[in-house]
């Protein structure tokens, strides 16, 4: 059985901490493991902060769009945000090195998701798949 | 988050509980900023009780690292949890910053060559 709950945040710095909140109560009532849970918060955590302060610039009148879709297999959430040239930045992005104080939240997402999506919205916005694929999926597939 | 700031053994020893984040992670800065400014050349920052770190607490960390050296201190950090322990090592970082298990460790240690 899947359960999908959608999530809208103003951009703001309140809403780092609230997008953390949001996603970990939710996975708590679907009884999704700690272990499980933190990679999950984390990707979400770094796209949401991606979408407020490159996507939307941290412009209060743009929001950001988190929807979290839970099953036994599949965690995902689509974060989708209201700015321009979003997938731009993407495409041009460095590789951070440890020196750098930023740059490392895309690495992060990727490195922790099974899979994921850029996608540029034809009416503007970008929209960021994160898939991760759960462990008991994983075992039963061994 | 909350910061705890005490003295012993040489060092300002820092206690943070809660998450590292973009917002946390400039209330880190300044408080850091504050005890290199009154002097300090030894600084601890212990983990145990940070439940939550992303990219953007790894980033006011690595700024905090760059202060301290400018004022020719040392930085140390103790007592990462496991999941915030892969994120270091996932970023490389765990070569960068000074980490030992145990704050008692951290101080009483002596300084490690770090990369540049």
């Amino acid at each position: 059985m899947s359960i999908s709950q959608i999530f809208e945040y103003p951009s703001n710095s309140k809403s780092y901490h609230q997008v953390v909140d949001d996603v970990n109560q939710l996975l708590d009532k679907e009884n999704v493991s700690r272990q499980e849970r933190y990679p999950f918060i984390l990707a979400v955590s770094e796209a949401l902060t991606n979408a407020v302060i490159h996507g939307n610039n941290k412009n209060l009148h743009k929001k950001v769009k988190v929807v979290i879709t839970v099953n036994e297999k599949l965690l995902s959430a689509d974060i989708i945000d209201e700015g321009n040239g979003g997938l731009d930045r993407i495409r041009r992005r460095k590789p951070s090195s440890p020196k750098d104080e930023g740059g490392r939240g895309i690495d992060l997402i990727e490195h922790y998701s099974t899979s994921v999506g850029f996608v540029q919205i034809p009416a503007g916005g970008l929209k960021v798949e994160i898939r991760i694929e759960r462990k008991t999926n994983l075992e039963a597939k061994k | 988050m909350k910061i705890i700031v005490k003295q012993a053994a040489g060092a300002v020893i820092v206690h943070l509980e809660g998450r590292l984040d973009l917002s946390t992670g400039s209330n880190l800065k300044e408080e850091i900023k504050k005890v290199l400014e009154k002097g300090a050349r030894r600084i601890h920052l212990n983990l145990q009780k940070v439940d939550f770190i992303n990219s953007s607490g790894l980033g006011a960390l690595v700024s905090i690292r760059k202060q301290v050296r400018t004022k020719k201190a040392r930085l140390t950090i103790s007592n990462l949890g496991a999941h915030v322990q892969e994120i270091f090592e996932v970023t490389q970082l765990s070569q960068v910053f000074e980490i030992f298990a145990t704050e008692p460790e951290a101080l009483g240690s002596t300084e490690k060559v770090a990369i540049e």
